[in-house]
């Protein structure tokens, strides 16, 4: 430390102090203005320990000799008594120095102490709002830095790692374990209560941090592993259903075109050729469906955008379903959209094939077509039970299915949603139950471009 | 044939064409119905001789149709079943239904499931009883196979009678254990596994092997003629 500034402070204080022994001269006797000087020595002790104030105290008295006890400006003092009162102020001197001294350190001390507390809570307050400790060791490291007055600091977790050039480790250890080192600087040495008082303390918090992440972490697991569970147990029966209904159906009329005991006529034989046909297109579709959940999962079934008046989209999505006569649309020139046709295709297929189970010859299915200045909207709506407002967003997972009666798609609705996303478009479905579910996909519309402009 | 009528009840339009044409081919009358109500206000109209019923249908569960039938009418019921709606089967057939055939089926499978089911009827009431080598007398409590005398203790006998009552139908564990042992014991399916063995062991050729007692996995018990099969 320099010492310069506290030397001329020092000096600075006892020729204060002697100009002011000089001012009162007239009011006192000289050799009780002495008393004056415990001021500098006092403040000298405060500021810059005892060294300074000893050193303070015998300037004083040199000072107060020599410029105020006669003989004046010597050394020497012609009164024996002065002697005594000399004597007598460089004790005074120099216990008062001692107690100002003691009571800095206790202030200094009971300062650093609370800092450090107030570190402690803060780090544990955050901690305990679960905040990740990685994401927090930064500014843990950097206030650690300041309470034990060194110029860097840098916390890593975990064992003891290999030595770092030019930084000294501090080991953080809560009980047996070592929670991770604190590295420093190696030029500025921590205060060596402050290490043992704070560390420990730093050590366990951020075990219990640690603790607590781990078993989060594992709870998370374990509840993603249950889940998963969950998942393939349902993927499994929702496609053994799936697949049973074709196959039985596919069996049935297979099993009696066989049977030769059994009275056909070819109406019959027509409906059973036809009844295979049908399951085996339901099959097919069925493994297309589930190749394009694997692929929309992995993210590789990029779209590829092009012009298509939506119309257009429509009408080729009914032609590839399953009851079309049950289909009501009316083209209305809507907009153009930029999407990939056959991602969208799929998609409005998809919603009518969910809509055709619950409709009839008398209750057909409607496609409606509306047109806001951001998007084109496509509804489609049927006439069946509809579907209560709890699951208007579960019907879209994978695999989920309306109430438990085990029928439907399981697939259809999750394999929309995923190509419509893909093409920047939006699904989702209304419905009030008892008044029919409304399916809507809204595909943003195209500024459209000069030169096809109508 | 006969033209008895028999109610197909199932939500895939596909599986009921193919049950349709089936079973008109086979010379029965055929009704049909999608759903659980749609089933039974057709019971109602027009009374079936047997039920085809599946276990699973959107408004409801093949379970309840089968009790609701049988509150009124003893047409045998057979259930369209999945591997996994094991439970659900045997609900159904503690309600009511006779038997049941796992999708998918075979056509001569559930044609001859069919055919039996209406042969038994309302079940037996003969004195006495011949099912292949076993001629079981009921009024006198004797059992012979082969004309050499079979002795039973009480619950072994009464065990036999039930099933022999029942010939060819599937009786869930629930069933015999109360035709037997009595409504208390509904659920202690083990007595009746013991006694199976026992029975096995006094009737069957080779009880490892079992040909009258036939074992339905998970559901019941069934006594058959073997060379009926």
């Amino acid at each position: 430390m320099n010492r310069i500034v506290p030397l001329l402070a020092t000096a600075g204080a006892v020729a204060g102090a002697s100009v002011l022994v000089y001012a009162l001269r007239p009011l006192a006797p000289d050799v009780s203005l002495g008393v004056i000087y415990v001021l500098p020595v006092m403040g000298v002790a405060i500021a810059y320990g005892v060294p300074y104030a000893i050193g303070a105290a015998v300037a004083s008295m040199l000072v107060f000799n020599f410029l105020f006890l006669p003989p004046l400006y010597s050394f020497t003092l012609e009164d024996s008594e002065n002697w005594v009162a000399l004597a007598v102020y460089l004790g005074t001197g120099i216990v008062v120095s001692e107690l100002a001294a003691r009571a800095k350190r206790r202030a200094v001390t009971a300062e650093q102490r609370q800092r450090e507390a107030r570190l402690l809570a803060e780090i544990s307050t955050y901690l305990l709002e679960g905040r990740r400790l990685e994401d927090e060791l930064d500014w843990i490291a950097e206030r650690t830095a300041e309470i034990l007055d060194v110029h860097e600091a840098e916390i890593v977790l975990g064992k003891a790692r290999e030595p770092k050039a030019h930084r000294a480790p501090y080991p953080l250890v809560a009980g047996a374990t070592q929670v991770g080192t604190l590295y420093t600087d190696e030029r500025s040495e921590p205060q060596l209560d402050v290490q043992q008082r704070f560390l420990p303390a730093l050590a366990s918090l951020l075990a219990v941090a640690a603790e607590r992440e781990r078993l989060a972490r594992e709870a998370l697991e374990a509840e993603a592993l249950r889940r998963s569970d969950a998942v393939k147990t349902a993927i499994l029966r929702a496609v053994s259903h799936d697949l049973r209904s074709p196959l039985t159906a596919i069996a049935t009329a297979a099993g009696t075109l066989r049977n030769k005991q059994l009275a056909l006529d070819e109406g019959d034989r027509g409906d059973l050729l036809e009844t295979i046909e049908l399951e085996t297109r339901r099959l097919s579709r069925l493994v297309a469906n589930l190749l394009d959940m694997s692929r929309l999962e992995a993210g590789a079934a990029p779209p590829e955008p092009e012009l298509w008046p939506v119309d257009d989209l429509i009408r080729q999505a009914i032609d590839d379903v399953d009851g079309q006569d049950r289909v009501q649309f009316a083209p209305n020139d809507a907009p153009p959209v930029r999407v990939d046709a056959a991602q969208i295709e799929r998609v409005l297929a998809n919603l009518l094939e969910n809509a055709l189970k619950f409709s009839t010859p008398q209750a057909p299915v409607q496609v409606r077509v509306t047109t806001t200045r951001a998007e084109v909207i496509v509804r489609v709506v049927d006439q069946g039970p509809g579907i209560p407002s709890a699951e208007l967003e579960r019907i879209f997972d994978a695999f989920y299915r309306h109430g438990s009666d085990g029928s439907g798609a399981g697939l259809g609705l999750a394999i929309a949603r995923g190509f419509a996303e893909a093409n920047g478009a939006r699904l989702w479905a209304e419905s009030r139950p008892g008044q029919g579910a409304t399916f809507a996909l809204a595909l943003p519309a195209v500024s459209t471009p000069v030169g096809i402009a109508a | 044939m006969t033209g008895q009528r028999v109610l197909v009840v199932d939500d895939e339009p596909q599986i009921l064409r193919g049950l349709t044409t089936m079973l008109r081919g086979a010379g029965y009358d055929v009704t049909t119905a999608a759903t659980a109500a749609d089933a039974l206000a057709s019971a109602a109209a027009h009374p079936p001789e047997a039920v085809i019923l599946d276990l699973v249908l959107p408004d409801g569960r093949g379970t309840d149709v089968a009790r609701e039938l049988r509150g009124w009418t003893e047409a045998p019921i057979i259930l369209l079943s999945a591997v996994e709606d094991e439970r659900e089967k045997v609900a159904a057939l503690d309600a009511g239904a006779d038997d049941y055939v796992t999708k998918p089926f075979g056509v001569d499978e559930l044609l001859a499931r069919l055919r039996a089911a209406l042969r038994r009827g309302a079940g037996r009431a003969d004195p006495v009883i011949s099912i292949g080598d076993l001629t079981i007398d009921v009024a006198n409590r004797d059992v012979h196979l082969g004309g050499r005398r079979v002795r039973l203790t009480p619950h072994e006998f009464d065990l036999l009678r039930v099933l022999a009552q029942n010939e060819g139908k599937l009786l869930t564990h629930r069933a015999l254990l109360r035709e037997v042992w009595g409504p208390a014991y509904q659920v202690e399916a083990h007595y009746l596994h013991v006694y199976v063995s026992h029975l096995r062991k006094k009737i069957e050729p080779d009880p490892q092997s079992p040909r009258y007692l036939v074992t339905e996995p998970g559901a019941g018990y069934r006594l058959v003629d073997p060379r009926s099969i």
